[in-house]
């Protein structure tokens, strides 16, 4: 299990993490979702030690990452593929790892046969593609055996069939008890592989849920066409909906319930010949959420030290 | 498990690291090539012109620190795979990696520590010797005194010139820590053996007096002396200062790895 608790972190001025606090659960693969810029590799540094957090802190199976005795068997981690020495065979650089955490020489083949990458294993990594780095990245992850797995933004530069992959093996991976938890701007990927989503924007935790409550507790509106667009308008106004006309003599309605909107138009004697319920998809979700929250606009330059 | 056990993993996995990049066998190449290489140049050239050198010349001949003036040279690759040992990582992004597998930082140092000097010692000093071996052989005969690896000054001197290039290594290695960028690292070690002496030559004469044989370069020309020049400090003493320098060095580098995000 792993826990931030009350994390903030501060680059100089830029506050790139703001007092973060939420567990993740093992059994499930949870997405960390956020525009780009809102802190998830920060968070991600934090997670493993490498960047020291300016208040509160990580703590994995209630031990900080530092604490941990060869701490690949107890946390996997891919946050930047080509983060390998250039010169260096794929096998070399796994064995080095290995050899840093007492662990057997053999699990290396296993990591190198399982990712599919055995037959470059004594190829130079200045020569893989981002996809072969991202698969020897998955690698260096599962050398360790760890109950705890981080990618940060995983599925950038594979093609569709090692995307598909990938969500296949974190779902196998939390099947399997394991703590999966996937960094992702890409509202789409994260509505496909994770079943817990944490969302955040600016450094600040915005909310967290289920797939499907996400969307649920999102502003839905009301599509609806009847005989008197004008007396129902006015009808639903004084009830404090959000009307706006739209084609086909049509009315898109926010803040009432389709049963609100059929009641209205009951009491009215307006006669309704048509009535659906849009359900906002995850990427509009998301976007309003993140609205307030998004690093780059397009309107506005903001300095971060996060990317 | 305990923490000598955890040292001993980590020593492991640097020795795997640095012997797999290329960097490191490059840089042992051109320092065996420059080593012997100007060595055998000048123990030639001295030779050929034995007979015509003066009196004074053939009085405070050193057929040791003569035979390894090549060191004088050769100490650039050396402090070179120090520095890359771990600039490398951080220019990758490795480093990333590397802290991951090794979160406890003074242990990562101190393996790396391990690593470059066990492994510097021995190809310096086998180098060191060779080269001294080599030079004694083309001095044979026509150039006295010469010296050999029997007599216990001679053998100090040689073994000393591969300590001192050992502790090179390790400045290097310590620079690399504070700079994390090879080219600004490589620069300050440069500069320090080059730029630094050429600097004092501006100052007074008395300064100069007092403050050269701090030099690194001078500390090694001490060493690798079998009588050291007496304006400079003695063998031991040159050691002593040299050490001191890497460990003080050395304890910064660790320091800011310590305390550093990565």
């Amino acid at each position: 299990m792993l826990k931030i608790d009350h994390l903030t972190k501060r680059y100089g001025a830029t506050v790139a993490v703001d007092d973060l606090d939420f567990e993740v659960k093992p059994g499930v693969v949870t997405g960390f979702l956020g525009p780009n810029g809102s802190g998830k590799s920060t968070t991600m540094r934090v997670i493993l030690g490498l960047d020291h957090p300016t208040k509160g802190r990580v703590t994995i199976g209630g031990k900080e990452y530092r604490e941990l005795k060869d701490p690949l068997r107890e946390v996997g981690a891919l946050l930047d593929a080509k983060a390998v020495a250039p010169g260096r065979t794929a096998r070399n650089h796994l064995r080095a790892l290995a050899a840093s955490n007492n662990i057997k020489r053999s699990r290396v083949d296993e990591v190198l046969e399982f990712t599919g990458i055995a037959a470059v294993a004594n190829k130079k990594v200045a020569g893989f593609s981002l996809g072969m780095s991202q698969r020897l990245g998955i690698a260096g992850a599962l050398l360790g055996d760890p109950g705890v797995l981080l990618f940060d933004e995983p599925v950038n530069g594979l093609d569709p069939e090692g995307i598909r992959w990938i969500r296949e093996f974190f779902r196998s991976l939390a099947n399997e008890g394991r703590t999966v938890f996937v960094s992702s701007h890409l509202m789409s990927e994260m509505a496909v592989s994770a079943d817990q989503i944490i969302v955040i924007g600016r450094g600040k935790f915005i909310t967290q849920g289920s797939v499907d409550v996400l969307t649920a507790t999102a502003k839905g509106s009301v599509f609806v066409r009847t005989s008197d667009n004008t007396k129902l308008t006015s009808t639903l106004r004084t009830r404090h909906g959000v009307v706006h006309e739209i084609n086909d003599n049509g009315l898109s309605v926010e803040g009432l319930s389709s049963d609100d909107i059929g009641r209205a138009a009951f009491e009215s004697g307006i006669a309704i010949l048509e009535l659906t319920p849009q359900r906002a998809s995850l990427e509009e979700v998301f976007m309003d959420l993140t609205a307030d929250a998004v690093e780059y606009g397009g309107h506005a330059i903001d300095k971060t030290s996060d990317e | 498990m305990n923490n000598e056990e955890t040292l001993l993993s980590v020593t492991k996995s640097e020795w795997i690291k640095f012997r797999t990049v290329r960097s490191t066998i490059m840089g042992v190449i051109v320092f065996a090539v420059l080593t012997i290489g100007l060595g055998v140049l000048i123990t030639a050239t001295i030779r050929a012109h034995w007979a015509t050198a003066d009196f004074g010349r053939r009085l405070t001949f050193d057929p040791v620190s003569t035979s390894l003036a090549g060191v004088l040279f050769a100490q650039f690759a050396v402090g070179v795979i120090g520095s890359l040992f771990i600039t490398s990582e951080y220019s990758s992004g490795a480093i990333r990696t590397t802290l991951t597998a090794v979160p406890h930082r003074l242990e990562l140092a101190l393996a790396k520590l391990l690593v470059l000097v066990l492994s510097m010692l021995v190809v310096c000093e086998v180098v060191c010797i060779a080269t001294f071996l080599i030079g004694q052989a083309i001095f044979a005969g026509v150039v006295t005194p010469t010296a050999s690896l029997s007599n216990g000054a001679d053998l100090r001197a040689v073994l000393l010139a591969g300590v001192y290039l050992a502790l090179l290594a390790v400045l290097g290695f310590s620079l690399g820590l504070i700079l994390r960028q090879s080219a600004a690292c490589i620069s300050v070690f440069v500069s320090i053996l080059l730029i630094v002496p050429i600097i004092m030559l501006l100052l007074p004469q008395s300064w100069q007096n007092s403050y050269e044989k701090f030099e690194p370069s001078n500390l090694g020309t001490s060493m690798m002396s079998v009588t050291p020049r007496a304006d400079l400090f003695g063998t031991w003493s040159a050691l002593t200062v040299l050490l001191v320098y890497v460990v003080v060095v050395f304890g910064v580098g660790v320091t800011m790895l310590q305390h550093r995000d990565a």
